[in-house]
């Protein structure tokens, strides 16, 4: 249950990075939103879930916050990529690469090909 | 590195916490408002498009709670709950966490004290002087158990047989003559060899020590060496003091250097000023033949083992070395082994003794300690079953078992640390207040203890140590609380515990050995102070002189003693005159000499011992002392009486069965002397001590270099006789300066100093601890009470008269006191019979002691009972 959590934390933060890293500072909103046009059902509910997600990278220096206007005037706070968080978002998905191949690979893998 | 980041970040977090409190709910709120223009602009409703805008947020506070436990330190933040819990907890109970930080700080001061004694002795034995506990006590031993002290000549040799010692360094403590005619001072210093201070590894505060050389051949460098705190108060701390001249013993000397500000000496703990190569010892006491003759057993020797060497190695070179000294100097070395010692056993000093007394002193402070710590538990256990409700709520909101714990031993580490800091200052005053030196008979005296990083480290592990042992119970008590149970049990009577009585009754009983042991302590200090000494020390004063710095010579010693006590007894004020080499009473005590007298026969080996002083005529008088046979001495100059002797009581009890001394021989080494009277007994070296038998000489026969000079006044008071005394001394010799002028009380008073260390102590720890053991008692019987509020009302409704109530429940309190109480004194029966008096009971003291102590927790039983008696019967049943 805990390590669900993990993972689905652990991509979520690379879905971050990502997101910002192509569309530039963007409040939580416009995130959670890009998110949800990508991936479908992942942050249909819950969105909440990437609050915690944000302060942790943030914690961890990948992004930096800073207040702004959203498109209605209204205050909201602007995530943007830092330089270190770019620098991971690269180490992270050429990771995530090599494992998604690999697991690609392992589950094509028919019984004939293990023995 | 990327999660060191996100640690501090988060510990910053911490601290901000409101902030970002805000910051989340803004964004939240943002969040929210984009979602529900996003599905206005899809064309719903407004209600509906906020209602799915909220639901697909999801759970805010389960969001919340990750959120937090993001932003923040988890374990920090509960433990910053605790504290703030605890702080606020501690508060609302003001009284009771006052009694228990002040007795856990008395507790922690007192240890720490007596751990900073131990470690000065054991540890750091030399102040100023690195590593001291690893030098060695190098001493000539002789066959009859004495420890004589080395000769120079022995130790030259002993410095190339040793090879498995380095830096062998020789030390004697003598005492000088510092300054100008007739202002002369008496200092205390060390006459050294040349490597004393490079083996002590010790660094001059100014100018240079002595060199190797300089103590090589007789007279050769006139230098000394002045202690820092005699720079500061002869020279003012000036540099220039540094090739001044000091005029010592007559003698010019050229001051080269000042020691370090700490160092004393090496003998603990006494307090040395100068230092002077022992190659000067023939210029400054003239004649003395300390560094040719082998007799001369003055010098101490100390040394550190060589890397890599064992005691073994060094204890056998030192046996064969001085079996070797004994084949070649028969006469001075025969029957003269040799020892090695740890530093702390040496036996020239009080660390053996101290040792052993301080040891048992920590052992009853650390169990009064641990008797805080039954009765602080106790407080806790009876605080913690009040608890029980507010534990459940706790647990029945989801606290965990050991956010409980968490929670109790946050209250408790926190009381505990308080009174372990309280206890430091304790320690740091109580040690600063011990080292203010006292003058002790004539010698300045030195304890440098102090409250270092170890003593530190002690007192705060006491501290976590008495914090976890008091935790202990009421933690795993609230945290095995079953939250059912614990909401619901408020109206059932609680199971009764058995820990907390057997704790009460192990308090009790501690409190009875502790109390005993401090009023036998008390009883034979004052009854020490009533008994009659035997003598008349109102109106006599005391006051020291010393030739020996000036080539004295038996006629001289005599012609001056006899110049002297003419000229006292002839100033007006002064009734009656004498000098003494010893006075009773003296911390060092009167030595004891072998003897033989006519008349007896020895019927078992070995030899007749009495105490035995050298007196002048009058003495008896200034003392009054009644000779109850015979007469006084002849006057000094009488020279053709025979050398004369004066016993006691005693003396001819023990010795000559009560037969007719007068006319008798005593032998004494090669001496005769025929007994001319008999005085009574007097108090030698104690107050309590049994009668002893003693002897008395007469400084006609012995002439001694040094002497005590005893005034009794006329009726004025004694110590107007001081300076009439000083000018009299100036008179008879201007060189020689009058030191240690005292009133024979005066001299009492010092030397019960050390007696009165101990006394006080038990003075005040007697009641303290009476005390705990009644808040102990008294918290038990209150908080069982409180919880049976209920069953009591019920027992009043049904017509039980308050006094039953009373009277029961005392009855069920004193079962357990009765009992710590009588093992307290059958251990502390046998403790006295076998260790303090020997056999003798003192019965006021045990049967008034408990009496005392079972009135004070009858006492202590009794308030909290006739409270719950008072209890209106229709309140207490309707109050659950």
């Amino acid at each position: 249950m805990k390590q669900k959590t993990d993972v689905l934390q652990g991509t979520l933060a690379l879905m971050v990075l990502k997101t910002l890293d192509v569309l530039g500072p963007l409040h939580g909103y416009g995130i959670a939103r890009r998110i949800e046009q990508i991936s479908g059902d992942l942050l249909a509910v819950n969105q909440g879930t990437l609050y915690p997600v944000l302060l942790k990278l943030e914690n961890e220096g990948a992004i930096a916050s800073e207040w702004g206007a959203s498109e209605n005037n209204r205050r909201a706070r602007f995530y943007r990529l830092t330089r270190e968080g770019r620098k991971q978002l690269q180490v992270e998905r050429q990771g995530w690469e090599q494992t998604a191949a690999i697991m690609a690979r392992f589950f094509k893998a028919k019984t004939e090909d293990l023995s | 590195m990327k999660s060191l980041r996100r640690f501090l970040y988060r510990l910053f977090n911490s601290a901000a916490r409101h902030e970002h409190e805000e910051r989340l709910r803004e964004e939240i709120a943002e969040h929210i408002v984009l979602q529900t223009q996003e599905n206005l602009r899809a064309g719903l409703p407004p209600i509906e498009a906020r209602r799915r805008a909220m639901f697909k947020f999801g759970g805010v506070e389960a969001m919340k709670q990750d959120y937090r436990a993001e932003r923040g330190l988890p374990i920090i933040e509960n433990l910053l709950a605790d504290l703030r819990n605890a702080i606020r907890t501690i508060f609302r109970m003001p009284g009771l966490a006052t009694v228990i930080v002040l007795s856990l700080a008395i507790g922690i001061g007192v240890n720490t004290t007596i751990l900073s004694w131990i470690q000065l002795i054991l540890l750091e034995p030399l102040p100023a002087v690195g590593g001291a506990s690893n030098f060695l006590v190098v001493e000539p031993h002789t066959d009859t158990g004495g420890y004589p002290g080395a000769s120079w000549l022995e130790y030259r040799d002993l410095q190339t047989q040793l090879p498995a010692l380095r830096d062998l360094v020789a030390s004697e403590m003598v005492p000088f003559n510092v300054g100008e005619k007739g202002r002369t001072e008496r200092t205390h210093g060390q006459l050294v060899s040349g490597n004393f201070f490079s083996a002590l590894g010790l660094k001059p505060a100014i100018g240079r020590f002595i060199r190797p050389e300089e103590a090589e051949r007789p007279g050769t460098e006139p230098v000394i060496v002045i202690s820092y705190d005699y720079w500061q108060t002869r020279f003012r701390g000036a540099p220039e003091a540094v090739g001044q001249k000091l005029r010592v013993n007559e003698r010019d000397l050229i001051l080269i250097g000042v020691a370090p500000r700490e160092f004393q000496g090496t003998m603990l703990p006494l307090k040395f000023e100068l230092w002077v190569p022992a190659t000067m010892a023939p210029a400054l006491l003239g004649g003395t033949r300390d560094l040719e003759d082998r007799n001369s057993r003055g010098f101490s020797l100390i040394g550190m083992l060589r890397p890599g060497a064992t005691r073994e190695q060094a204890q056998a070179e030192f046996s064969t070395a001085m079996a070797q000294l004994a084949r070649d100097y028969p006469e001075a070395n025969a029957g003269i082994g040799g020892e090695i010692l740890s530093f702390w056993k040496t036996p020239r000093g009080p660390q053996r003794m101290l040792i052993s007394g301080l040891a048992i002193l920590q052992g009853v402070m650390l169990l009064l300690l641990l008797a805080v710590c039954g009765n602080t538990a106790n407080l806790m256990l009876a605080r913690g079953s009040t608890r029980q409700h507010e534990m459940a709520v706790r647990v029945a909101l989801g606290a965990g078992r050991w956010r409980i714990i968490s929670l109790v031993l946050s209250e408790n580490m926190l009381l505990a640390l308080l009174g372990a800091v309280l206890g430091v200052a304790l320690a740091v005053w109580g040690t600063t207040a011990l080292r203010i030196a006292p003058m002790i008979g004539a010698f300045p005296i030195q304890f440098q203890t102090r409250v270092d990083g170890l003593t530190l480290a002690f007192a705060i592990s006491l501290g976590i140590a008495c914090g976890l042992i008091f935790s202990a119970a009421p933690a795993v008590q609230l945290a095995r609380l079953d939250p059912q149970q614990g909401l619901r049990a408020s109206s059932n009577t609680p199971p009764r515990s058995r820990a907390r009585k057997v704790l009460m009754g192990a308090e009790v009983g501690v409190a009875m050995v502790v109390l005993i042991a401090a009023a036998l302590f008390l009883q034979s200090f004052r009854s020490a102070r009533q008994t009659d000494p035997r003598f008349r020390p109102e109106g006599v004063l005391l006051a020291a002189y010393d030739l020996s710095g000036r080539n004295p010579n038996e006629a001289s010693e005599r012609e001056f003693s006899t110049r002297l006590l003419e000229r006292l007894r002839s100033l007006p004020d002064v009734e009656a005159a004498a000098i003494a080499t010893n006075v009773p009473l003296d911390l060092h005590g009167i030595p004891a000499r072998s003897f033989t007298v006519q008349g007896r026969v020895r019927t078992e080996s070995g030899q007749d011992r009495a105490i035995s002083n050298t007196v002048t005529p009058g003495y008896f008088k200034v003392m009054e002392i009644p000779l109850l046979a015979g007469h006084d001495f002849a006057e000094m100059a009488d020279r053709t009486a025979p050398a004369q002797a004066i016993v006691n009581e005693e003396f001819v009890r023990r010795y000559l069965n009560g037969a007719d001394a007068i006319g008798r021989r005593i032998q004494r080494r090669t001496e005769s002397f025929v007994i001319v009277g008999v005085a009574r007994n007097a108090v030698y070296n104690a107050f309590d001590e049994p009668p002893q038998p003693a002897m008395y000489f007469s400084y006609r026969d012995i002439p001694a270099s040094e002497g005590e000079i005893h005034l009794r006044t006329r009726g004025g008071h004694e110590t107007a006789l001081a300076s009439e005394a000083r000018a009299t001394l100036r008179d008879v010799d201007p060189m020689l300066p009058l030191y240690d002028v005292r009133t024979f009380s005066q001299h009492i008073e010092r030397n019960l100093y050390l007696r009165r260390i101990p006394a006080r102590m038990f003075v005040v720890l007697g009641p303290l601890l009476l005390g705990l053991a009644a808040i102990g008692i008294y918290a038990v019987v209150s908080y069982a009470v409180a919880r049976r509020t209920r069953e009591i009302g019920l027992r009043l409704a049904f017509g039980a008269t308050s006094q039953r109530v009373v009277l029961q429940i005392i009855r069920e309190n004193m079962g357990v006191i009765i009992y710590g109480t009588a093992i307290g004194w059958v251990l502390a029966f046998v403790i006295s019979l076998h260790a303090i008096t020997r056999g003798v009971i003192n019965l006021p003291v045990f049967i008034g002691v408990p009496a005392l102590l079972l009135g004070v927790t009858t006492l202590a039983c009794w308030i909290p009972a006739r409270r719950a008696s008072r209890i209106d019967p229709m309140a207490a049943l309707r109050h659950e």
